[in-house]
């Protein structure tokens, strides 16, 4: 079997269990609209008065917060993490220690499957809200902004999902991950810019962000589509998110390898 | 079984949870920061807003960390009372483990709800009524001994409306079964308790005000230290405690025929 076709039948099997789960899927999707319309609200009444807020009108701004919420469904982490411990918790890993499989590069392609059930019902809610969404949305012009946006998601996407998978391998170290997770997520929300744009942080905080890899999961990507970034600081934000591509796949494999030598398999 | 039986398990119950707390220190830590972080998400908003902004629907930055601040007392009782017990409630519902629950001689969403206690949750309370207490004297309030006591119970109403939602939230999963992290549901509704009542216009605030019980939660209490004592306001925060509560249980209830349960 060729190396690709043993991660294509990984993605496959992905796909047909994420779509058991495709109601959990679609009622997190619906619920997500509730999410937006609680932004609407709040950014609407803090624009009361005042035609702009950190040079972005009111409509620029809601554009930054849908296209932050469909980044989430197509490239966020949602529950790898935990399944990742649970195979190591459970023994499970143990079959890909037999086999001539990567553990990372099969995880992977169940979690590219996974976000492309989730970011597919995503869009069904925001396609039914459109009519009434259409009117604030604000899409910047700029073919440059495709281009650099989606290798930009790529690697979004990757740095997602090598967290998750990081926080998964603690289980090597700790029997219960679930608080460092919960705890990372409340940094991740903050300085991925889900609950404000970071550029509305006072500047030193917002210099400081740029440096840490959460300004390159969500902010970055969803910032280059929408606009808040110009062409020379995409250009050089993708030069670090690259960086921590590689940094956090080298601490990834650092991880596994040193988690494999605690590791005990019992059972024949 | 009588309220003395009921109060006497949940004693027994929190005795336990003391005991497990105190074998897991690290973990209270640990969940402890969880919840002190997520606060801080809320509170960080609020400051970021307003170093743009001057006001929110005419409330101005302490009047809105005392509406946070309340939002987030009423959560951290739900986190630390009921969260957890909820939460596993939905995975037992799944899994066929919640036949444990009906096998007990006791009211089933007694029993489920009262299992035990998270103390972390709570000692982030103290943390929230600090931000209350905190915005209060920026405000120079000084509300008197009935009002705190009003305060006080209004909490209570709210405490029971979120316990009202999450439980028809978690009790959706008689119905749906597979559709896990439905229970998160509850913090995106609840996600409006956080914002004034005069935010809302239109669809809005027929749907957050008037029909779902998001708004009155925290903003009947935080209006009753800022501006005192309405009795319409509380009125309509009693009503909406016992309609809630009452859908709550009965929803309860019918998700309750449906469990096929799991044994053989």
């Amino acid at each position: 079997m060729s190396v690709f076709a043993k991660y294509r039948h990984a993605f496959l099997i992905g796909l047909q269990s994420n779509i058991v789960y495709r109601w959990g899927f679609a009622v997190r999707a619906l619920f997500s609209l509730f999410h937006l319309a609680f932004v609407f609200i709040l950014w609407g009444a803090a624009y009361q008065g005042q035609t702009t807020i950190g040079g972005f009108d009111l409509n620029q701004t809601l554009t930054y917060f849908i296209a932050i919420l469909l980044m989430q469904f197509f490239i966020g982490a949602f529950n790898e993490d935990y399944q990742i411990s649970e195979d190591i918790r459970n023994g499970l890993i143990n079959q890909f220690l037999l086999k001539p499989i990567n553990y990372y590069l099969y995880r992977l392609s169940i979690f590219g499957a996974a976000r492309l059930v989730s970011g597919a019902l995503a869009l069904l809610p925001v396609l039914v809200a459109l009519p009434f969404l259409k009117d604030h949305l604000v899409l910047p012009e700029g073919g440059w902004r495709i281009a650099l946006g989606l290798p930009a998601m790529v690697m979004a996407a990757l740095i997602q999902f090598t967290i998750a998978y990081i926080f998964g391998l603690l289980t090597f170290w700790f029997l219960e991950i679930q608080s460092f997770i919960i705890l990372s997520l409340a940094v991740e929300t903050i300085l991925g810019g889900q609950i404000f744009p970071l550029d509305l942080l006072p500047a030193w905080f917002f210099r400081l962000s740029q440096w840490l890899p959460y300004y390159y999961q969500m902010y970055f990507p969803t910032a280059i589509f929408t606009g808040r970034l110009d062409y020379t600081q995409a250009l050089s934000g993708l030069a670090i998110q690259a960086f921590w591509v590689i940094a956090l796949l080298g601490l990834a494999q650092l991880l596994w390898t040193r988690g494999l030598h605690r590791h005990t398999a019992v059972g024949g | 079984m009588n309220i003395l039986d009921y109060l006497r398990i949940w004693l027994a119950g929190a005795r336990y949870s003391i005991v497990r707390t105190l074998m897991f220190r690290f973990d209270f830590i640990m969940w402890s920061l969880v919840e002190f972080f997520w606060m801080a998400v809320n509170v960080l908003l609020v400051a970021v807003i307003y170093e743009h902004t001057q006001s929110i629907a005419g409330w101005s930055r302490y009047q809105m960390l005392l509406l946070v601040g309340s939002s987030m007392l009423v959560q951290r009782f739900i986190m630390g009372f009921v969260w957890s017990n909820l939460f596993e409630m939905a995975r037992n519902i799944r899994s066929g483990q919640f036949d444990f629950f009906l096998a007990q001689p006791g009211n089933p969403l007694v029993m489920v709800s009262t299992r035990k206690l998270d103390l972390d949750g709570l000692v982030n309370a103290v943390v929230a009524a600090a931000v209350v207490v905190y915005a209060g004297r920026q405000l120079g309030l000084s509300p008197s001994c009935v009002e705190l006591a009003l305060y006080a119970f209004m909490l209570l109403c709210g405490f029971l409306i979120n316990y009202a939602i999450l439980l028809i939230t978690v009790s959706l999963t008689f119905w749906l079964g597979a559709a896990q992290g439905i229970e998160g549901s509850y913090f995106t509704l609840m996600e409006f308790s956080r914002l004034p009542q005069q935010a809302f216009k239109g669809v809005g605030r027929l749907l957050f005000v008037w029909i779902l019980p998001a708004v009155v939660v925290s903003n009947v209490p935080a209006n009753t230290l800022l501006h005192g004592f309405d009795p319409l306001a509380f009125l309509w925060l009693l009503t909406v405690t016992v309609a809630w509560l009452g859908l709550a249980i009965w929803v309860f209830n019918r998700g309750l025929r449906r469990y096929a349960s799991a044994s053989s």
